[in-house]
């Protein structure tokens, strides 16, 4: 019975998944570059100071100024990223199940790097929780969705390793792979519905700032028209 | 309800303030480029505080609504709720977020804790810009008539007044002053400065923060003295000699009518390029929005700091070194340090003329913000929040510096600093840059004026005591 689940999720399911995924995701980065070139048709002032952009994009992606500030939440973020990008996307059990539903072939990992960058990402995501609760100014700013995201990750990734690990793992390593399987889908899934939209629209944001500074020549003059304000004294 | 914050509002009509609010929000949604990162933030939710180590005002005051992020989760809540599939769907099946008058008090308060110094941008992973969230919140509350009341009256005197400037000075008194400093310079230092006025076809036209007519006389003896010695051709309005535009703190209407009103007045006097003062967002607003706003065949900006390095290196002006013997140290104003635009040009000055230059830590584009960033420095309502909390992290580096004279080429961060020192027990002279700059010029022959012809600067108090 369970083999049947897992063929389900391993198959249809993890299909259905992909392409909300896929679709979703192609969906916002599109939607949001079309929003930049709007923006910057009608910006007065065409001008984009690009490898300023370039360089703060980088710069924001990796923390380095951040290590001096708060080292252990700096490095277990960076820890917990690297797992969860670097594992789904290259550990070669995950290649083999993306390459059954895309024409695509790319450079694995293998089981021992697939394994530390496993550990290393539960060590961060564990690490970034206790952040999360124990940091005055995080604390305050964490919401239900950003503790759950969190432990659904924790779990995510848990499943995955002791699923691998047939011979160590405390529990049912068939149970374990299923849960896994089901927690990934619904994880593709909700990649570009949640938060986790941050992994593509990230690396543009820095731009998006920059272009929102980029003021349309008539923007105030069509705002006090629409509200009525044109003659209205300040 | 009234609406009620920390500082002075005129009357805020509160009929149907919610829907006026979300009316005024669609509406520059549609007509700005704001709309994309709104989204793309909102949909990211990210919330990892990473801000709030760069905050000062946050370091200050260690209160969650001074976090930059929580401050943009108040317009970003308001987005996801009304303007997005999501929010609405939700709002059927769920208890949905409502906005109250409550909520827009909340934001009217909290929007003007923030100094739009964006230093806070430099920490978000995705490269936020809750300053500029932050304007977003101010212009929408300027559609339904919240705005601090120093903003709004100094703006009205500015555009719609009869002197045309945020001070409110005659244009003939501005002539008188530009007189008497004129007369002062050669009391005290020997020197002939000239300030031309309303003269037709200049290369530039100067635009400093008008309260430096009333407040900074060192700082425009220091200017006219720069212009006279290197044989600048420049020239003063009199229809407007104001760079300050409040319209960058709170809406882009006013912004545009603002930068659009000094670009008439260059060409009304038929001069080619716009010379802004000492004024960190007098600088940023004509050099940023003078091309948004004003056509490609808009003047060119530049600085005074900018035009008096470039005389300096060219070896048009003569400095002499080491005159200054105090200790200084140098504040980078947000609005030309940011972005790194205005950073090495004051420096390099200041190390020629300066005999002990010490660097505040960490500085330029890195800078902590004066605590008066973002109009609040003209709030006078609310200086102890300035000063105690906003000002704590500039008034701790300075102190660190041990430094007697405390540079900050900018009129609102001269004003705040100096009142930063008081509050902080600090025993520091804040000046901007050209009036150290006027004690170290070494003028040319035509410049000078005999010893037998000027009072020596003691004698000009002497005299004006007896």
């Amino acid at each position: 019975m369970i083999d049947t689940w897992i063929a389900f999720a391993r198959g249809p399911l993890f299909r259905v998944a992909l392409a909300v995924c896929l679709l979703g995701l192609v969906y916002r980065v599109g939607n949001t570059l079309w929003q930049i070139r709007s923006s910057h048709r009608q910006a007065g002032d065409k001008r984009l100071d690009t490898s300023t952009v370039f360089k703060a994009t980088v710069n924001g992606l990796l923390p380095f100024r951040l290590l001096k500030v708060r080292p252990l939440y700096t490095i277990a973020s960076i820890g917990f990223h690297l797992g969860i990008l670097l594992v789904p996307l290259f550990y070669i059990g995950h290649v083999t199940l993306w390459q059954a539903s895309l024409p695509l072939a790319w450079p694995t990992l293998g089981p021992a790097a697939g394994d530390a960058l496993t550990l290393i990402g539960i060590t961060g995501l564990v690490f970034v929780l206790l952040g999360r609760l124990l940091i005055r100014a995080s604390r305050d700013l964490t919401a239900h969705e950003d503790v759950a995201i969190l432990i659904f990750l924790i779990f995510l990734m848990a499943s995955g390793y002791w699923a691998a690990h047939a011979t160590s793992s405390p529990f049912d390593p068939r149970a374990m792979l299923l849960i896994h399987l089901l927690l990934g889908n619904l994880a593709l899934i909700l990649t570009p519905l949640t938060k986790i939209v941050h992994c593509v629209l990230g690396p543009l944001t820095q731009l998006l700032s920059e272009i929102a500074w980029h003021f349309p020549a008539e923007a105030g003059r069509s705002v006090a028209t629409v509200l009525g304000k044109e003659n209205e004294p300040i | 309800m009234a609406i009620q914050c920390s500082y002075y509002m005129e009357d805020v009509e509160t009929r149907e303030l919610p829907r006026r609010f979300l009316e005024a929000f669609s509406t520059i949604l549609s007509h700005s480029n704001y709309a994309p990162l709104v989204d793309a933030a909102a949909r990211m939710k990210l919330r990892c505080s990473r801000c709030a180590v760069s905050c000062p005002v946050y370091q200050a005051s260690a209160e969650r609504r001074d976090i930059p992020c929580d401050r943009s989760e108040l317009l970003l809540k308001v987005y996801r709720r009304y303007f997005t599939v999501g929010g609405n769907l939700g709002a059927r099946f769920g208890r949905p977020f409502v906005l109250t008058e409550d909520y827009i008090n909340r934001m009217a308060e909290e929007f003007y804790r923030c100094t739009a110094c964006r230093r806070c941008k430099l920490e978000c992973p995705m490269g936020v810009d809750h300053g500029l969230i932050t304007r977003l919140g101010r212009w929408t509350l300027a559609e339904v008539g919240i705005t601090p009341k120093a903003l709004v009256v100094a703006t009205r005197e500015q555009l719609d007044g009869k002197t045309h400037n945020t001070s409110a000075i005659p244009a003939p008194a501005m002539q008188d002053t530009c007189e008497f400093l004129e007369e002062d310079c050669a009391d005290l230092y020997g020197m002939r400065i000239k300030f031309p006025i309303d003269v037709e076809g200049a290369e530039y036209v100067f635009f400093p923060a008008v309260s430096d007519y009333l407040l900074e006389p060192d700082t425009l003896m220091g200017n006219a003295a720069v212009m006279t010695a290197t044989g600048g051709s420049w020239t003063i309005g009199t229809q407007n000699f104001d760079g300050i535009n409040y319209g960058l703190f709170y809406s882009d209407r006013l912004l545009d009518r603002i930068v659009s009103a000094e670009v008439d007045e260059v060409r009304r006097l038929e001069g080619k390029k716009i010379l802004i003062g000492e004024c960190g967002h007098a600088s940023r607003t004509a050099k940023v929005f003078v091309p948004t706003f004003c056509g490609e065949d808009a003047p060119p900006v530049l600085n005074i700091m900018e035009y008096t390095y470039a005389q300096w290196k060219a070896g048009k002006l003569k400095l002499e070194p080491d005159v200054i013997k105090e200790r200084v140290t140098y504040h980078d104003p947000c609005n030309v340090a940011r972005s790194g635009w205005i950073t090495e040009q004051p420096r390099e000055i200041l190390r020629h003329i300066c005999a002990d230059f010490v660097e505040m830590t960490p500085n330029r584009s890195e800078n902590y913000c004066c605590g008066g960033g973002g109009g609040t420095v003209s709030i006078d309502e609310i200086r102890e929040f300035r000063t105690k909390t906003g000002g704590k992290a500039k008034a701790d580096q300075i102190r660190a510096t041990g430094a007697q004279i405390c540079v900050a080429p900018c009129a609102n961060c001269k004003k705040q600093l100096a009142e930063v020192c008081e509050d902080h027990g600090l025993d520091v002279k804040i000046c901007g840059l050209h009036d150290l700059i006027l004690k170290a010029i070494d003028p040319p022959e035509s410049m000078r004026i005999a010893e037998s012809d000027a009072e020596a600067p003691g004698q000009a108090n002497a005299a004006e005591e007896a």
